[in-house]
């Protein structure tokens, strides 16, 4: 373009200097974006998990095609139009990001924990009838253990998603490593932005690794569906 | 069978809490202060951050807690925030705030003390004020590649008018309706160019426009220390649009203590425009970090105690 | 007037429909961007995960790689895709194209691992050999779940394509993004509105062109790959 006018300012890709006097600064955003992807995923797990089980067992109230409908339709909305349909009620904090982040969650948590349901074998089901298990306790003791692979396999994909998404909060005051993104963005410095990315990812490999090892503990007679 | 059911619900119990107490762990408190917590915003532009730290750190030297929302927003975010009591402390720029709680009256004038002086006037009716405003200087300035300055023979703003019509401009979201910028432009020197682009104001956007030849014409801050690095060149405000846009705090009357007004008239009072340009290369082309350069700057002066 | 009512008016006022700044406008950036990004990556994805899963070669690698792709932080993409390429869209399509390639590699292999190998054996019965056994045998049967890796990724940049007005770019995200800054919460808000409604809309469209296209005789094969891959997001 107009070449020789620009003296580009020289800016690595990482700066190891600023890396290393840094590391407090980035260790806080990894902090928080733990903090915010945990809540996403316990509040995701709370509601998914007793929507499942009652969706399966009142199957007058038409639950499941009605939770899947509804939050699939949810899903499919992009985060930061929610963020922004949210802030004039809910503000800029914690509250705006963590509705759309739990709303995904549940998603794909009620849709795993379905299959993991619909998955125990009726013979099984049979058995423990058979052996006095009343429907309560069937369900702790039989039914959710059973379903343990499938709803791990759906805790792995929705803390690799939400792991990603997190950076989006950036745009609401919050983010974790986004507010890294944002800042290698405004001030146009490599590199917390390339540091940032790559914490994500492997953020993302370390917790998929994590919910792998305790499904290894929690279910070691069973193997990915 | 049940015992290792048992185990595995509580390992996995195990992972979720020990995820929490690494997340939640050491945001512990800090100890107590005896005068009070005040809560200082910044715009979203490097040289706010570091005035927001500016007056913090000397606020939390002097005896304060002080919690920080840098890079809040425009003062479209800023200024209702002040308002309803989420934020205590921005630092302002006296035209700027005074043509925003107007309403675009166009009362301001290049006198910081008279601009000031109406500003409060404003402020008064919201429970705010604005203190003493520092004779340091940024406002908004209108910057060309210096090749299309050479091409055009551009010195000033006025040498813009015949030849606007050729060229594209850009700016951010708030410049269509923000009386210094587009307005202004069109009244003051009757300026109609060929196209507007929203980029972003004074952001990342606007400097790569320039870079990639999509904008001739673009809003910078006239304290901007990579100006001359990216090979731009400001045209001088013949015509005296911009006003006086000088360093102000604007604070909450019901925290604008005597002692909190010293703190920061302290600071006012010996900041310059020179100051801005050097802490603003420090973070914009040093990559130093906003409050590491405001913390240089207080201890150089001793806190101006 | 409530904030219902004042986004309401926004999108009625017809000024708000022409223009560089209207609505159509913004629509057909945010489709044009993510056709590009969807076409390209499917130029690119597509052949790789037929490929490896005809000859049954790379597996882990094709099947992990919707992992990674979930994996990485579509923000993070289109900031560094902004450094590197600046403004304008090409930067924005590279970062969707390469969000857009994982779940099409990922569906396209497992598509072609699980046609029946039964059939495999009838068609080298039959003569059909390399090639022609791809083609006029694997790959029909391949359709569906192939179509739903295409439909899942193109849904996803449709969003995320809303990301691109952080980096000075178009769409309907523009509306979030000025008014956001504008504190003009009309537009925000209306913004949004439009932002979800092309999403669904392009949920809906897909979803249905893949019922249309994918005859009945044909079932979804291998559901829980299927599950696995449409459950992507990354914006």
């Amino acid at each position: 373009m107009q070449a020789g006018l620009f003296l580009d300012i020289v800016d690595p890709w990482i700066n190891w200097t600023w890396l290393s006097t840094h590391i407090p600064y980035v260790l806080a955003a990894v902090q928080e974006h733990l903090t915010l992807t945990a809540i996403a995923l316990v509040g995701g797990l709370v509601i998914a998990l007793p929507l499942g089980i009652a969706a399966r067992r009142w199957t007058n109230l038409h639950l499941r095609p009605a939770a899947l409908t509804v939050f699939g339709a949810f899903y499919t909305i992009p985060s930061i139009a929610l963020f922004a349909l949210l802030i004039p009620y809910t503000g800029l904090g914690i509250l705006t990001a963590e509705i759309p982040l739990v709303g995904y969650n549940v998603l794909i948590l009620v849709r795993n924990v379905l299959v993991g349901l619909d998955s125990v074998p009726p013979e099984v089901l049979d058995a423990a009838d058979g052996m006095g298990y009343r429907p309560f306790a069937r369900l702790i003791r039989v039914e959710l253990p059973l379903a343990l692979p499938a709803i791990f396999a759906g805790l792995r994909v929705a803390t690799v998603s939400t792991i990603g998404i997190v950076t989006i909060t950036a745009v609401i005051g919050l983010g974790g490593l986004g507010q890294l993104i944002l800042r290698g963005l405004i001030e146009s410095f490599h590199t917390p932005l390339v540091v940032a990315t790559a914490l994500c990812i492997v953020l993302a490999f370390l917790s998929d690794l994590a919910i792998a090892l305790a499904q290894r503990l929690a279910v070691p007679w069973a193997r990915n569906p | 069978m049940n015992r290792r059911l048992g185990a595995g619900w509580l390992t996995a119990a195990a992972v979720v809490v020990l995820t929490f107490v690494a997340a939640c762990g050491s945001s512990g408190g800090t100890g107590t202060t005896s005068k009070g917590t005040v809560t200082v915003a910044g715009f979203n532009f490097p040289e706010s951050s570091v005035l927001a730290e500016l007056y913090g750190q000397a606020l939390a030297h002097d005896g304060y807690s002080v919690n920080y929302k840098l890079n809040l927003g425009t003062r479209k975010v800023v200024a209702p925030a002040l308002q309803s009591g989420q934020i205590d402390i921005y630092p302002g720029y006296a035209a700027s705030e005074l043509e925003y709680y107007n309403n675009g009256a166009g009362e301001a004038t290049a006198d910081p003390a008279a601009t000031t002086a109406k500003l409060n006037t404003y402020l008064a009716k919201l429970n705010a004020e604005a203190l003493t405003p520092s004779q340091a200087f940024d406002g908004n300035a209108y910057a060309v590649t210096k090749a299309t300055a050479a091409r055009y023979n551009l010195k000033t703003l006025s040498d813009l008018t015949p030849i606007a019509g050729e060229l594209v401009f850009g700016a951010g979201p708030e410049c269509p309706t923000y009386k210094f910028c587009l307005p202004g432009l069109s009244s003051v020197y009757g300026l109609h160019f060929k196209q507007t682009l929203t980029l972003d104001t004074d952001g990342p956007a606007t400097r790569a426009a320039f870079k990639n030849g999509s904008i001739q014409v673009g809003l910078v801050f006239s304290s901007d220390a990579d100006l001359n690095a990216l090979g731009l060149v400001v045209l001088q405000d013949d015509k005296h649009m911009i006003a006086a846009d000088n360093v102000v705090p604007v604070v909450r009357t019901a925290i604008a203590t005597d002692e909190v007004k010293k703190v920061l008239n302290n600071i006012d009072a010996n900041l310059t425009t020179a100051d801005l340009v050097t802490m603003n290369g420090q973070v914009e082309l040093l990559h130093q970090d906003a409050d590491a350069v405001a913390s240089a700057y207080l201890q150089q002066h001793s806190y101006f105690a | 007037m409530s904030l219902l009512q004042a986004t309401w008016q926004w999108l009625t006022d017809p000024a708000h429909w022409q223009g560089i700044d209207g609505i159509p406008t913004r629509v057909e950036e945010q489709v044009h961007l993510s056709l590009e990004s969807v076409a390209i990556g499917a130029l690119i994805a597509l052949p790789v995960g037929i490929v490896l899963g005809h000859y049954g070669r790379f597996g882990n690698l094709a099947i992990n790689i919707s992992n990674v792709g979930r994996a990485v932080p579509s923000f993070g993409i289109l900031v560094i895709a902004f450094q590197v390429f600046g403004l304008g869209d090409v930067p924005i399509v590279i970062a969707l194209t390469a969000l857009a390639v994982p779940p099409m590699v990922t569906n396209s292999y497992v598509a072609l691992r699980e046609v029946d190998p039964d059939i495999k054996d009838a068609a080298r019965g039959m003569g059909y050999r390399g090639l022609a056994q791809l083609f006029r045998v694997e790959l029909p049967l391949a359709v569906p779940l192939i179509m739903a890796g295409v439909r899942t990724s193109a849904v996803q940049v449709v969003a995320t394509a809303t990301l691109a007005a952080l980096i000075a770019g178009g769409g309907l995200g523009r509306y979030i993004v000025d008014g956001l800054a504008r504190s003009d919460n009309p537009r925000t808000l209306a913004g949004a509105l439009l932002v979800a409604a092309l999403a669904l809309a392009t949920e809906l469209l897909l979803a249905g062109l893949e019922r249309a296209l994918v005859p009945r005789g044909i079932r979804l094969l291998s559901a829980s790959a299927a599950r696995r891959a449409s459950t992507f997001k990354t914006a």
